[in-house]
Order: C-alpha cells, then structure tokens, then sequence
C-alpha cells in the first residue's frame, strides 16, 4: 500500500482510522477461547447432542442435494407491457354474434389471458341472447386444427397475395357467388361491390316457405312469433324448438307454458319424434307426406267457420282423422290466441298455415317482423345447376358453404367450373377448389347481422387468428379489389344500418335496434294452393339433430359427444323407424352383453339412388310408413372427428325437397349404436313427477306431489325429519340449491355442452360411449310412458313379472319426458361415508365435495349413489391413444379451450358435478373484496346460464329473497328419489301437461 | 390314552405304526416330485403369468381395460374377491372351532384347509388393491400420520373396515398355521439327508426339540391362537358384507348379509377344502388318513351350511316382498327373471340345490360326487357373488343409468391368473410342507386307528 495515496474505504475510515483499523483486524468479534468454550460446564447440559449434530448436518446436506434438483422448466414469456385490460387469471368477456349460416346467437364470449373459452348468453340482447348446444360447442370449432392454415392453391399452401391474385383471373362474367344465407349488411355491400350473380342456399332449406312471405311483403324472410300472445299453438313438422326457424323460441315457450290456467297448450302433428314433439301436450302421428293434408284440413274447418273458401285435399287417414279435427275445433274455439306453425318447406303448406293464422286473427303469428337467418333460394340454386349443365357459368365462388356435400346435383357438376371457396377448411367443397380461402372463425373475425327486422348485431374478434385467416367480409372485399380492413367495412356498415348505438357502444352490448323496415302488408292467394296426396309406399325423409344440426361443427367433439335429446344416441346418424315398420322390413336393435346397442342395417333406395349400410334406429312415436336420416353426417373432409361418422342423408335426398318414396331393404351388416340409455321408460317410479293442468289446478297438493313419510313412534315423518345423523350447520353460512323445473326444461342439451366445457368434462369418444362410460356430468334423461302401468295391471290381474317386463317396453305413442341429472348433492350423501379415504366430503354450503388429489378410485362412491351420476376416468384421456382423435385435450389447439380454473382430472379417479364451485369461490371473493353480501343472481352456475328456457335455478336458499327460496316452496317441488333418505340440494319442479 | 367308543368309525385306517404314519407323510416331500405334478405345476404356473400379464396391463392403462361402466363400478374384481375370501374361511373353522369343539377328524385336513386359507386370502388381498384407479396410492387406506395436517382414513368405510379385517385374518391364520407346523419341519429336519435340506427345516422349526415342555407350549399357544382366530371366522365375513349391507343400493341393503355370508362362506371354503384333499390324498396316497369319514363329514357340513344360504335367498325373497320397497321388489324379481336370470338360477341350482344330494348317504359317501359336487358348489358360490354385485347395481334406482356388464379378456385373465397363483402356492406347498399334521394325528391313532380299535375291540379295555 503506498503511504502517499490514502484511499479510504469509507467516511468511518476517515473519521476514525484506529477503530477501523482495529475492526478490520478483529474481523470475528467477541471470540471465544477454545479453553473457555469446552470449559464451560453448561455445556454439557446443552440439548444439542452429537447426534443431533450429524442429523441436522444430515438434514442440511439432504436439503442442499434436494435443492439442487431442478424441477423441469416450462418457458413462458412474460408480457413486456401488460395490456391493461388483462389480469391473469380474471376473465374478460366480450359481446359478439355468432351466425354460421343455420344459427344466430347474441352471446357473451369468456377469455382467459386472450382466449376465448366459453361462450356464455348474452342476456340483454333482443333477438336470440340464449345458446343452444350448438352455440355453446362452437368455441371449440376455433381451436380445430383441421382448419385450413393458409391459403391453399391446388393443393399447396400459398400467399394471400398470390391466392387472391389467382382467385380473380378466375373471375370473370360468368362466375357466380354462392353462399349460404347472408344476414351481414357488410359482407352484402361485399358482395355488390364484388358484382357477381350472387345466389344463396341453405344447407337445411325453408326456402319454398321464403317465397311466401316474398311474394306476401317484398321482402324475403320467415314471421317471428309471439308465444307470449298465443293460448294454443298448433305445430305441423314445425319442430319451433328446434331448427323450425332462426328465432330461439324456448324461453317463450317456458314463459308460456308456466303452469296455470292461462297455460299454453301445445299440439303437435309430426313424423318423428322431434324436440318440440316430445313437449307436446298431445301428438299426433302424421307422415310427412301427410301435412299438408293435415293442415289442409284444418284450414277448411276454419275457413268454414269464418264462411270463407275452403281449398280441396285428399282425405285423412282414419286414424288421425279425428284428432285433426278436434284440433281445428280447439284453434277456433282459441281465436286469435291460437297459432298455427308449419314446418314443411313447401307454400302449400305454408299458405295454409299463414293464412289459417290469418283467419283466426293470430295474435302470436307476426308477418311484419320477419327472420332473415334462413332465406336461401332454392329456386336461385336450380337455376344455378341449370347454367352449369349448360356451361352459362364457368366458375363458382363459394363463401361459407359446403355445397358439395349437400347438393349431390352440384357435386355432380363440380367438374364443370372452376372453384373459389371460401371456408374454413378444405372441406369437400374447398378441397376441390382451385383456391382456397381461409376464412377467420367467428370468434377472430368481425362480423355484423341483421337476423331479423329491427335487429342489428356486430361480431367482434376475441383473439388474433391463430392461422393466416381473414374475416370473410374482407375476403369478399379484396376479391373486389378493396383494400379497406374488416373492421373498417363493419364499421362502415354500422353507421349505414343507422345502429341505435354509438360504435363502442355498439361493441360493449354487441347489439342494437334499428328502425324496423316497413313491409308491404297483403293476404295470400290461396288460389293457386294444390294440396299434395301423401305418399302411398315408405316415405324417407331428412331431419337435423340438436347437436349437428346444419353440419358447420362437424369436427367438434362436442357436437358429437351430446347424446341426441330423443334416441339418446351419440356419435351417429341412423334411419329412425316405427317398430312396426322395422318387423315388415326384418331389422331389429338388440342389447348386447355388456349393455351397448346394435343394430340391423337397411340399403335405401330413394330416386335411383342408394344409401348403403344404413343403420336403423326403432324410435317410439315414429309414424308407421315413414323413416328419417339426419343431415350433416357422413363427412369425409371435416377432419379426424368428423370423418366418416354417420351417413350423408343430402345423398339421397337434396336439402330442397322435404321427402320422397323409398325403398328399403335389410342387410348382413351389423352396426353398433353408442346408446348411453338402456332403459328407456320409468317402471312406474316416481322419477319424474308428471301431471295434467286440472289436477295441477285441483290445487291438492299433498295428492299429486306426495311426499314420501316413514312411520314412526312420533307419528309419520319424512325423509328430512327421519334423520339419525348429526347434520352440519346449513343455517349460518350459505346453502346452495338448485331447481330444477322440469315443466320448462326442453330437453335442447344446451345445458350438458355448457357443462363440459367448463369442467373440462373429457371427450371419450363412440367405443367408450358405447361402453356406457360417457363422462358428462350432467345428462338429461329421457323416458318414455308405457302401455303398461301399475293402473293397467292391478285392472287387468297382470302379474308382476309379467307387469315389469311390459313397463320396459314404451309406448307405441310415447308421453316423453326429460330429466337434466347431475350430481344431487345430498346433504345425507351415501357416496361420502363409504369412501375409504374420506376424497369425497360435505361442505358447510350444502355442496358435496370432490377431492381428486386425494381419490384412490375405489369406486364404492359411484356403486352406492343412487342417482348414478359420479363418473369415473376409466383411461388416462389425456395421452391414451385410443382418445387422441377426439379428446380435444390430445391436440395442441383443442387443449387451449381447456377451462383453467378446473383441474383436468387424472386417471383412476372419480369426478362429478361440483356445482361449478370454481364460480361459486369467484363470487364468495368478489364480494369478500368488495366488503359486500353476495346478491342472488350475481353468479351461476354454467348449466343454469346457458339454459334459454330458465329451467335450472341456482342459489343460495339461506337468503330468503333468492329466487330458488321461493321456487323450494313451490307446491310443485319435490326432491328426487325423496323416499332413500339422501336429503339432496337439487330439487325438481313437477311437470305439467295441458291436457285433460 | 383317551377312550372313543366302538360305535365311533376310525380315523385312521390300516395297520399304521407311529413311523409309518412318519414316512407316508415325509414322503412326498423327502420323493422327487411326480410327473402329475410338474404337468399341474406348469398349468397352473402358465396361468399364474397369464393372470401377472392382465394386471400389469390394468396397472399400466388403467380400469377402462376391464368391463365396467359408469353404472356397474364394480363386477369380476369384487366378485372374485368375495369369493377368495369366502374359501378362505374354511381353514379357520376346521382348525380353530372344530378344535376347540375337540373334533378329532379335523387332524387330518387342517394343515391343508389352512394352507389353503393363506393362499385364497392372498388372492382375495390382490384385488382390493388392483380395483383401485391409483394403485400407487393405495397405502392411503392405512392411518399413516402425514403431512397433510387433518388428513385421514374415513372409518365410516366399510372399506377400511376390510383392510383391517383382512389383514388381521391372514396375520392371525399365517401366525396359526405355522404355529402347528413347527413340531412337523423339526420331524422332516431330522429325517433330511441334504443338508442344504437339513438347513433350511432347521431354521423353519425354530429349534423344537420335542421336550414335554416344547408340547406344553405348543398345546397353549395354539389354544390360545384358536381362540383368536374364531371370532375372526365370524367378523371377517360379516365385515366383507357389510360392504353391500351398509350401501343404499337395492339388493344390497340388506341386514341378513352378515349371517348369510359366513355360512356362504363356510360353504364354499368346505367345498374347496374337499376339492383339494380329494386330489392330495389320491396323488399323495394318503387315503388311509383321509378317509371317507372325514368326507362324509365335510360333506354334511357342505349340506347343512348350503341349507342355511338357501333359507337366506328364501328369507331375501320374502323380506323384500314383505317390506312393501318397490326398488327391493324390483331388485329381487329382476334377479330372478331379469336380463341375468341365468345367473341366479345357476347360483339356486349349485348352492341350494345340489347340496340337498348329501341327504343321502351312498351319494355323501361317493368320492366322485363329492368332487363333482365340491366343483358346482364353488361355482354356485361365485355365481352368488355376481348375482348380488352385477344384478344388483345393473337395475337399481334410475332406469336412465341401468347397464349391463360383460367381461373383457382381462376380467377373465386376472380371475384364472389368481386360480393359477393359488394352485403355484397350493402344489409348492405339497411337495415342501407335510400336508398332514402327523403330530397331532399321532396323538389319536391309539384312540381312533383302525387296527388299535379293532385290537380294543378283540381284547376289551385293559
């Protein structure tokens, strides 16, 4: 150290270099002697021992080796900046619109860290703010990699540049557009400004009925109708539960059917057994071919009774005779509340039933607001077909419709022209194009509507594209050489349809009204209205499913995985056939040994055409003479799921024309249903609590909604009082119940595809499901009334063996009733004290709880519960082979829709409904951080959300102004399977019946 | 030397000395084994890797490969190890109640009665385990202290309830049986010429020497351990019932389970007990010790235990008529006339039926009867497991939910690997262990040996 240059290593150095000096020296201050240290006689007594040394230097170099093993590294990256808006871990949720062609949905999209994960309804909205299944299921569809990645020409990947480039040499003045319906004001100045003959179809057509109101307004739509208004609704193949029209009109038909005496009263003269015809009140078995005879004859009654021309029509068979004309009766004795819906696509059919509404006065039946959401042309189509037969037409753009597999006729044909498409994958259309064009998902694309008169929706992205798509609107726009973004061409249109709404506003609610478009007011020239003769032989006809529907989620598991609402079948397409029908043809559906279901298959020959190896399904309630396939199977371009599921029915039978003769003969082949019901009628239990409006109205409520008691010495009691537990507190806290009504539930599945996907419910596909080891949650059980009841046998001196054996059988002419089951949450659970190990266990708030981590899978849980709603996961779904076609948790995209605030479970343990407590804890802290009391209504669960009709209420009992504390005092309350004693928090609402 | 009375048949047949009864029961285990028992040995060890194979393939892919369902949680797995542990109980009861009840014809068939206890217990043990969707975590039902704070086994489980009655059985019937066989492996010890033989029987009779005081103790421990064991014939079944009697589950609900299961149980174990001894004493020519009495005698326990599980269907029947439970009604008529209305019948006909044949004593006293008849009741006793848990749970409260259940090849692998994994054990053990307890044997051949009898007889009491 130079003695020159002092440097001090601080200001203390400076200040008293002794002390820092001697500081430095004694670097471990107050040193104790060796001497001092083993001298000392405390030591001796210290607890400290040797071995207590070599463990905690044991215990520390275990430590430091532990510490030292990495656990793997998962890289993330981390925002640089937070988006503002984001918080990981709390969901945003934005409006948007949904419209594929076949369903318009105002929802409410839920993102997660950017990504959309559930759609929820959007309840303000003023035209369709309920989801049905398919809605709910179509999130999944974004995250489908079978979606087309890029640009494609012949074949190979390419730019957009280059693709729209080749796109519009293509173009020239015999091209045509052809879409399926377009309700978007946007994409239709698109598609002005594009200039080509633009022709529209629909791929489940109410085309013919279209015309009608055309030639009736000006403008082409179908009415929208007021079932608040109506007394008596009289449906003819209007299936207005499910894919009648473009209105979803389960929340007005819950609304109007409430029990009571102003109940509405529902008729429905139908083929097959369809949603809206398993609510009925009363039924009537008419063949297809036969309704507009049927309603031919209703009109004349009518048309007699207000003194004005009746139109000829073939008589009525004799069996249904009768009934047709009671009915007539019943709609004049209603007047204008009575409604009259037809659902064959054919004027005849349609004219008669407007104007039978028009003779009534209909209140419900409203002409002047129309809904666009279904006004294709199949006439525009024809024409179509025609100038490619003659080589007028040279190429075809198609936008968001896959033509080629349901218009056999333009598959045919495809050869002739040159073919732009515009989808979303390479389907069987966009595969046989020479470019295609990846369209965005509705949930990465901006999209407006106009689904009915008055109504102005916009769509809004929720996430960048995950491949290199554009919004359709901005496709067609390029296409006419536009340069302008998606968003600027909704935009522009918002501003043109004058939206009520200012843009953010507009995008906040996803929604708005416009000024209602005057139409032209005339009546209907019944003149030239022929009434066909219903067909003589078979009749084949083509039906959609509540879960397909239209076909545009054919690769989404889910779509697939939802048992259809009636047959209770997943995974399939099937001929429905009447019992009788299915002897004269020799086909039978057998149980096989381990409870799954075959069946015989049939070739059908329709026109020339045969359908081979199709599976026949015997449905109660189908008409004798009269068979059905389901559209939108039988894909063969969908992706892995879809592919070869079903048959096409459009094969045989073009989406514009309603039904034709067939033949049909049976084969060798055997086919395998996936049938997650066995039974399918109550053995005379009480299971589901049904009754008609006279003895609702009796008011007797002890008599018709009886609750089970049990002798005692103090006297009879019921299962709540007979109680030989200590209960927990369920007064302090909250108490969660759940109602159930099953008056108002329709059956739609809406409720089972909401479930799933917010508990992450896995996808086991059609071997497993087969199997009976569906994993859903929550199902809706569907039975049938038999002939046979416990009435019938004690009259007739049946046997008992002999009684039970005929209640298995259901009726030729089945009452339906439907059921949604999920975990009951009994408050005396029998599933709770036989687990060994305690992983299933009561909590304070009613809820039966599921410990996954620490479920061993004994199973026993499952045995004893007699509502059989606990699931077990049989295969690890997440990396087991035999699931990675249709488990969306094996995919890379499909494992993004993946609810995070729910475990995946893992293999070998049980799960079930938890009551979707993951919302229940949000709310509980929401309003924990707020400093508030929760308010009833706040949060949901995911079933009750997404039911339309309002038939599952969730809430807190222990708050005395909740809605289900009321509904539990309801007369029409009862617990299911009262009587075992389980006490549980779900309760149901007995059913009513409009019918003496 | 205790008197028996002349009217009493012997037990032991032939001119036999002390050392002949030595020799015919060294013999096999001092011989090289038999051709028959290399070809029963490699069968049976065959399907013992057949059934190894089946598990590892559960364990590794998981439940979903048997043929359960979301309705029927549990089917061959339970079925099989009620069965087991049914067959196990025989052991038990002949070597601890028929002991303390002194019933000098148990000498000669509980060293293999016990023998055959272990190794059914051990292959009921097994499924309990392999039922389960996580494995790995199955020490979960034994009340570790961890570090999970609160976290504990439910003993409201009758699950749990098993795991310590099992366990408990097969300590106290291990510990009992080889309790017994100590004076024996000192008798092969010091008749081996090996001396790795020599060696290994050395330490296995833990140095019994033959004093009067060794016997004195063996006599009091084995006192003391039947008295141990005969509450557990009683609570071991009753418990594995109570897994159905204390469910909500119609059919299963049902408070005579406890009874109807022992007696099920002495039933089947009775059964198992005479199919193999038929086979030993026939291989091993050990018909002199084995006698027709001691046939006939398992056979009337055989029949009258069969007669109580009949009156137990019957009582079933009619309780659930009488109670007026329209699921309990329905539970029984579908068993009866249902979709497994086979299997009910097959289960009436072998254990109800087929046992009322013994009234008659040519047909109890027919050897090859008995065994026809040993076979059906085992198979009537495994149909009555099935019917109670698949008929049971396939058609219970919800129509909705009802199933069916069919097994897959591994239900079938796993069942026929444990009957293999019980054979490997059963014929290690014939060629290993004297599967006569000749000590005791020998305490009765100068009161119930047929030459000492006949000597009594000739020259009256002196």
């Amino acid at each position: 150290m130079t003695e020159n240059n002092k440097y001090w290593r601080g200001i203390e150095d400076q200040s008293n270099p002794e002390l820092s000096e001697k500081l430095a020296q004694n670097e471990f201050s107050n040193e104790i002697s060796q001497a001092d240290f083993l001298g000392n006689d405390e030591l001796a007594e210290s607890s400290t021992s040797r071995r207590d040394f070599l463990k905690f230097m044991g215990f520390s170099t275990a430590a430091a080796t532990l510490a030292a093993c990495e656990a793997p590294i998962v890289e993330s990256i981390p925002y640089v900046v937070k988006p503002d808006s984001l918080t990981p871990g709390i969901a945003n949720y934005y409006a948007s619109s949904l419209y594929d062609g076949y369903d318009f949905a105002s929802v409410l999209v839920k993102t997660r860290e950017g990504r959309p994960i559930k759609i929820e309804p959007n309840n303000d909205a003023i035209f369709n703010g309920a989801t049905n299944a398919r809605v709910q299921a179509s999130v999944l569809s974004l995250y489908d990699g079978a979606r087309m990645h890029s640009p494609m020409m012949d074949g190979a990947a390419t730019s957009w540049k280059e693709a729209i480039t080749k796109a519009q040499s293509l173009l020239t003045e015999n091209s045509v557009l052809l879409t399926r319906t377009v309700i978007s004001p946007a994409l239709k100045s698109a598609i002005a400004k594009l200039g080509l003959r633009h022709v529209s179809v629909d791929a489940v057509s109410q085309s013919n009925r279209a015309d009608v109101y055309e030639a009736l307004t000006g403008v082409r739509g179908l009415p929208t109708v007021e079932l608040a208004k109506a007394r008596l609704v009289f449906a003819v193949g209007a299936d207005f539960l499910g894919d009648w029209g473009g209105e979803n009109l389960n929340s007005a038909y819950a609304a109007a059917r409430k029990p009571g005496s102003d109940m509405l009263r529902h008729i429905q003269a139908e083929s097959g057994l369809s949603l809206s015809g398993a609510n009925a009140d009363v039924r009537i078995k008419a063949k297809v071919s036969e309704y507009e005879s049927v309603l031919a004859h209703v009109y004349n009654k009518v048309a007699n009774a207000v003194g004005v021309a009746t139109v000829s029509a073939p008589a009525l068979r004799e069996d249904i005779k009768l009934s047709v004309e009671g009915v007539a009766n019943e709609l004049i004795a209603a007047g204008s509340g009575s409604l009259v819906l037809n659902g064959l696509n054919s004027a005849t059919a349609e004219k008669l039933a407007a104007k039978t509404n028009e003779l009534l006065a209909s209140e419900a039946f409203n002409t002047s607001r129309l809904d666009f959401t279904a006004s294709g042309s199949d006439t525009d189509f024809a024409a179509l077909l025609e100038d490619i037969k003659s080589g007028d037409v040279t190429s075809v753009v198609t936008l968001d419709t896959n033509v080629l597999h349901f218009s056999s006729a333009m598959a045919s044909l495809a050869e002739k022209v040159s073919l732009v498409s515009i989808a979303d994958r390479l389907d069987e259309t966009a595969s046989k194009a020479a470019v295609a064009l990846p369209m965005s998902h509705y949930l990465e694309a901006w999209t407006d509507a106009a689904p009915a008169s008055g109504v102005y929706a916009v769509g809004q992205p929720t996430i960048s594209p995950l491949f290199d798509s554009k919004s359709a609107v901005e496709i067609v726009n390029t296409l006419a050489g536009g340069s302008e973004s998606a968003v600027e061409l909704i935009k522009a249109s918002a501003t043109s349809e004058n939206a009520s709404k200012a843009w953010n506003a507009l995008l906040h609610d996803g929604f708005a009204d416009v000024a209602i478009e005057e139409v032209a007011t005339g009546t209907l020239d019944m003149s030239d209205v022929a009434v066909s003769a219903p067909l003589k032989g078979l009749e084949f006809y083509t039906y959609t499913k509540a879960g397909m529907g239209a076909g545009s989620n054919a690769n989404n598991p889910w779509t697939y995985e939802l048992p259809d609402p009636v047959t209770r079948l997943s995974w399939d397409n099937y001929v429905v056939m009447s019992a009788a029908d299915a002897v004269a043809y020799g086909v039978e559906v057998k149980a096989q040994s381990n409870g799954s279901m075959n069946g015989n298959t049939i070739n059908i020959t329709v026109d020339g055409t045969t359908l081979e190896n199709v599976p026949v399904w015997i449905q109660p309630g189908q008409t004798q003479g009269s068979i059905g396939l389901a559209v939108g199977f039988g894909r063969t371009e969908a992706g892995k799921v879809g592919n070869n599921v079903g048959v096409n029915a459009n094969s045989l039978l073009a989406p514009a024309v309603s039904y034709a003769e067939a033949t049909v003969v049976a084969t060798e082949v055997e086919h395998g249903f996936a049938s997650v019901q066995l039974a399918h009628t109550m053995m005379g239990r009480k299971i589901v609590n049904e009754i008609n409006l006279p003895t609702f109205l009796s008011g007797n409520a002890k008599e018709w909604n009886e609750k089970p008691t049990f002798e005692s010495y103090k006297g009879p009691l019921t299962s709540f009082e007979a109680n030989l537990w200590d209960d927990q507190d369920h007064e302090t806290s909250h108490m969660w119940n759940m109602s159930i009504d099953l008056n108002s539930c329709t059956g739609c599945g809406a409720c089972v595809v909401a479930c799933s996907l917010e508990n992450n419910v896995p996808v086991v596909g059609k071997d497993e499901v087969r199997r009976h080891r569906d994993m859903h949650w929550l199902r809706i059980d569907r039975y049938y009334s038999s002939d046979m009841t416990k009435e019938v046998a004690e009259e007739e001196g049946v046997g008992a063996i002999e009684k039970y054996a005929k209640m298995e059988v259901p009726s030729e002419s089945p009452s339906v009733v439907f059921q949604p089951v999920m975990c009951q949450h009994c408050n005396h659970a029998p599933c709770e004290t036989v687990c060994p190990v305690g992983a299933t266990v009561h909590s304070r708030e009613g809820l039966n709880h599921m410990a996954y981590n620490r479920c061993i899978g004994t199973r026993y849980c499952a045995n004893n519960c007699p509502y059989k709603v606990r699931r077990f996961n049989w295969f690890n779904y997440q990396v087991n082979d035999k699931f990675t076609d249709v488990n969306p948790s094996q995919d890379d995209y499909g494992r993004m829709v993946l609810n995070p605030d729910v475990t995946v479970r893992a293999r070998g343990v049980i799960e079930k409904c938890s009551l979707c407590i993951q919302r229940i804890q949000l709310g509980k802290l929401e309003a924990k951080k707020d400093g508030r009391q929760l308010t009833d209504g706040e949060f949901t669960t995911a079933c009750a959300q997404a039911c339309g009709s309002g038939a599952i209420v969730f809430g807190d009992v222990n708050n005395p102004k909740s809605e289900v504390s009321h509904l539990k005092q309801e007369e029409r309350a009862y617990h299911l399977l009262e009587e075992v004693g389980t006490q549980p928090s779900i309760f149901y609402q007995t059913k009513v019946r409009n019918r003496a | 030397m205790h008197y028996e009375s002349p009217v009493r048949n012997p037990l032991i047949l032939g001119d036999k000395s002390y050392s002949d009864i030595t020799n015919d029961i060294a013999k096999p285990v001092e011989s090289k084994a038999p051709r028959s028992w290399w070809i029963a040995f490699s069968i049976a060890f065959v399907m013992f890797l057949w059934g190894v194979g089946c598990i590892l393939y559960t364990i590794g892919t998981g439940i979903g490969v048997w043929g359960l369902n979301k309705t029927i949680d549990w089917a061959w797995d339970i079925t099989n190890f009620v069965w087991w542990v049914g067959i196990g109980h025989a052991g038990t009861l002949i070597s601890a109640v028929l002991l303390l009840f002194r019933q000098k014809w148990r000498m000669a068939i509980n060293r293999s009665a016990e023998a055959m206890t272990i190794f059914s217990v051990i292959q009921a043990g097994l499924f309990p385990l392999i039922h389960m969707g996580r494995i790995w975590m199955a020490y979960w039902v034994m009340p570790i202290p961890n570090q999970y704070g609160t976290l504990w086994v439910n003993f409201n489980s009758p699950l749990l309830w098993d795991v310590f009655a099992i366990s408990t059985y097969l300590t106290v019937s291990t510990v009992f049986w080889y309790v017994g066989l100590i004076p024996d492996f000192a008798m092969i010890r010091d008749r081996a010429i090996n001396p790795i033989q020599k060696h290994i029987y050395k330490l296995l009779s833990f140095g019994w020497g033959g004093k009067a005081k060794h016997w004195q103790r063996f006599e009091e421990v084995s006192l003391v351990l039947a008295g141990l064991a005969t509450p557990l014939v009683l609570s071991v079944h009753t418990i594995v019932s109570m897994d159905f009697a204390t469910s909500v589950i119609p059919g299963w609900h049902t408070t005579i389970f406890p009874p109807y299961f022992v007696a099920g149980a002495i039933f089947s174990g009775f059964a198992m007990v005479q199919t193999l001894l038929l086979i030993v004493r026939k291989i091993f020519k050990m018909e002199d010790y084995i006698n027709i009495e001691h046939i006939e005698m398992m056979n009337i326990v055989i029949m009258v235990t069969g007669s109580i599980v009949g009156v137990a269907y019957i009582t079933e029947l009619f309780i659930a008529w009488y109670s007026g439970v329209e699921y309990e009604q329905y539970a029984f008529l579908n068993r009866a006339t249902g979709p497994y209305w086979w299997a009910y019948w097959a289960m009436m006909s072998c254990n109800v039926f087929s046992p009322q044949f013994m009234w008659s004593k040519k047909l109890r006293t027919n050897l090859v009867f008995t065994f026809i008849i040993s076979i059906v009741v085992n198979i009537g006793m495994w149909f009555e497991r099935f019917v109670i848990i698949v008929t049971s749970l396939h058609r219970d409260y919800l129509p909705s939910s009802w199933s069916m259940f069919s097994p897959t090849f591994v239900d079938i692998g796993i069942f026929v690997g444990t009957i293999g994994f019980f054979f490997v054990l059963f014929l290690l053990y014939a060629r290993t262990f004297p599967v006569i307890a000749q000590a005791e044997l020998k305490t009765i051949l100068k009161s119930s040996g047929e030459n000492f009898k006949k000597h009594h007889d000739e020259h009256g009491a002196h």
